[in-house]
C-alpha cells in the first residue's frame, strides 16, 4: 500500500516572517506549485542554524518541507536568488515588500494562482536589474487581472461606451475607467490624466520588459499610485501595512553616496 | 492547560503563570510550581521580591532607552566611555552581547524593535526621534548600526542612514560574513558573497 509522502519540495519567494518561541520562525511562502503556505523553521534564529540565511523575506529559495500535524516544517532550504540589490536599497526593498504584502493579501493558502508566481519573480528580477520602482504599478494592474479584478480600461466600466482621449475617472466601485457621463454614478475615485490612462493600458497589455523600458516620471507614478491604491483598498477592504512604509521612505532625504569608502551603509 | 479538578487553586494559578513564560511547557510549569512549594518561605519570598522589583524599579534610560534602575543608565554616565560614538541596537539584550564581546567603548542607543513594514511596525514605533535628538549637539561623530543582518534589520539601518546622512554624522554598519565555526557548505550565497567582499589581509 502506497503511503502518503511525508515530505514535499517547493520553490518559492518568502513573503514574511513571524518569530515564535525562542529561536523559531514561521515563514509565509508563495510558491509555484503549492501557492501560498506557512511553515515553521525550528531554531532558525540561532547562529548555527543551517537554514539561516536561506530563509529571509524577499528571498527565492528551494525547500524540502515535512508535513506536520498543524504546521509544516522546513527540513532544508537553499537560496535560488537572494535579490541583494533589492535588499540593499531602501526604496527597492520597500517596493518589493509592498508587492509581497499584496501577494499575501490577495491569495488564500494552498491555492496556486496561475501566473502569479512568475509575475512576482518578474517584478523582483526587474527591481534587482535596476528598473525604477514604478514597476510596482505594472504589478498592481496585472495582479488585479490575475485575481479576477481586471480593470475596465478600454471602455467605460459602467455604460460600455468608448472613452474619449481625455482626463478620465478611475473608479474603484465601478472597477475601472468611467466616462464623463457616468461620473455621477461612479461613487468617487481618482481623475487620471490622459498620460496616466495610457500608462495603465500599457501596463495591462504589455509584457513586464516592455513596461520597464518606459520612463515613468515620479509625478506620473504618483498619480497612478494613488489611483491604484484606491482600487486595491476597495478590493481588499483594508489598507496595506507596507503602503505606510513606502510613504515613509519616500519622504526621506534622497540617498547619497557614502562619504568614505568602507564602513558606510550602502 | 487543564489542571486536574483536585489541584488547589493557588498552585493551578502558579502553574498557569509559569506556563506563560517563554520556553516553559506545561510539564516544566508543573515542575517549577511544585519546586516553589517545597522551597523555604525566604527563598520563595526572594523570588517574589525580585520579580516585583524588576517591575517597579526598572525603567528606560531617558538618554539611550536601555533598561536601567538609575536614570541615566550606567553606560550613559560612565565618563570613561567615548561619547562621540553611538552603537544602535534593536533591543536592550543586544547591549549585553556587544559588551560581552568587548572592544566597544562608546555609548548605546536602543530602538526597541526594527522596521517591519508588513506587520505595520513603522519608524514612529521605534525610538528613532530620541536618537536624532542625541545627534543634534554635534558631539557624536559616528553612529554604528548594529541591527541584525536580517531584511528588517538592514531596512532599519538604511532608513536611519538616510535620516542621519544630512546631519554630517558618519554612519557605519557592522561587517557581515561568516560566523566562527561555520560550515562553508551550508553558508548562504548572500553571506558568502559579502564575506568575500569583506576579506582581509592575513
Amino acid at each position: 500500500m502506497a503511503e502518503r509522502p511525508r515530505t514535499y519540495t517547493a520553490e518559492g519567494v518568502i513573503l514574511r516572517r513571524r518569530n515564535i518561541g525562542e529561536a523559531d520562525s514561521i515563514f509565509t511562502v508563495y510558491s509555484d506549485r503549492e501557492g501560498k503556505f506557512d511553515a515553521v523553521a525550528r531554531g532558525v534564529r540561532k547562529t548555527r542554524s543551517k537554514m539561516r540565511g536561506h530563509l529571509e523575506p524577499l528571498m527565492r529559495s528551494r525547500f524540502l518541507i515535512a508535513k506536520g500535524r498543524t504546521l509544516d516544517v522546513f527540513a532544508q532550504a537553499e537560496t535560488v536568488h537572494h535579490y541583494r540589490v533589492v535588499r540593499e536599497d531602501l526604496d527597492r526593498a520597500a517596493t518589493a515588500l509592498y508587492c509581497a504584502e499584496l501577494v499575501d493579501r490577495f491569495t488564500v493558502e494552498r491555492a496556486p494562482q496561475e501566473g502569479l508566481y512568475s509575475l512576482l519573480l518578474g517584478v523582483l528580477d526587474a527591481l534587482e536589474d535596476g528598473c525604477g520602482i514604478a514597476v510596482a504599478r505594472y504589478f498592481e494592474v496585472q495582479l488585479l487581472a490575475l485575481t479576477g479584478y481586471d480593470l475596465a480600461l478600454e471602455a467605460c466600466a459602467l455604460c460600455g461606451s468608448p472613452l474619449p482621449a481625455e482626463e478620465t475617472l478611475l473608479s474603484p466601485s465601478a472597477g475601472g475607467l468611467v466616462c464623463r457621463l457616468c461620473r455621477p454614478r461612479a461613487e468617487g475615485g481618482r481623475l487620471l490624466s490622459l498620460r496616466a490612462v495610457k500608462v495603465l493600458r500599457y501596463a495591462r497589455r504589455e509584457t513586464l520588459d516592455a513596461f520597464a523600458a518606459v520612463a515613468v516620471s515620479p509625478e506620473l507614478d504618483g498619480e497612478l499610485r494613488t489611483g491604484l491604491a484606491l482600487m486595491l483598498r476597495h478590493t481588499l477592504e483594508r489598507d496595506l501595512s507596507a503602503t505606510r512604509f513606502v510613504e515613509d521612505v519616500r519622504r526621506l532625504p534622497a540617498a547619497h553616496p557614502p562619504p568614505s569608502p568602507g564602513g558606510s551603509v550602502e | 492547560m487543564a489542571e486536574g479538578a483536585g489541584t488547589p487553586e493557588p498552585i493551578a494559578r502558579l502553574i498557569e503563570a509559569f506556563h506563560r513564560l517563554p520556553g516553559i511547557g506545561p510539564k516544566s510549569a508543573q515542575r517549577l510550581a511544585y519546586h516553589i512549594l517545597r522551597v523555604s518561605p525566604q527563598e520563595a519570598e526572594a523570588l517574589a521580591t525580585a520579580i516585583r522589583d524588576v517591575k517597579e524599579r526598572i525603567r528606560f534610560c531617558s538618554v539611550c532607552l536601555n533598561i536601567t534602575d538609575a536614570d541615566p543608565c550606567a553606560y550613559c554616565t560612565d565618563a570613561r566611555r567615548d561619547g562621540s560614538v553611538i552603537c544602535v541596537v534593536e533591543q536592550a539584550l543586544d547591549i549585553m552581547a556587544v559588551e560581552r564581546a568587548g572592544g566597544f567603548r562608546g555609548r548605546y542607543h536602543v530602538l526597541h524593535g526594527v522596521l517591519n513594514p508588513i506587520d505595520g511596525v513603522g519608524p514612529e514605533d521605534l525610538h528613532i526621534k530620541e536618537l536624532l535628538v542625541r545627534l543634534g549637539d554635534g558631539e557624536v561623530r559616528e553612529v554604528i548600526m548594529a541591527t541584525n543582518p536580517s531584511l528588517e534589520g538592514e531596512a532599519t539601518a538604511m532608513y536611519i542612514h538616510r535620516l542621519v546622512g544630512p546631519l554630517g554624522v558618519r554612519v557605519t554598519r557592522l561587517a557581515r560574513g561568516l560566523p566562527s565555526g561555520a560550515d562553508l557548505e551550508y553558508t548562504d550565497d548572500l553571506t558568502l558573497s559579502r564575506a568575500f567582499e569583506g576579506r582581509q589581509e592575513l
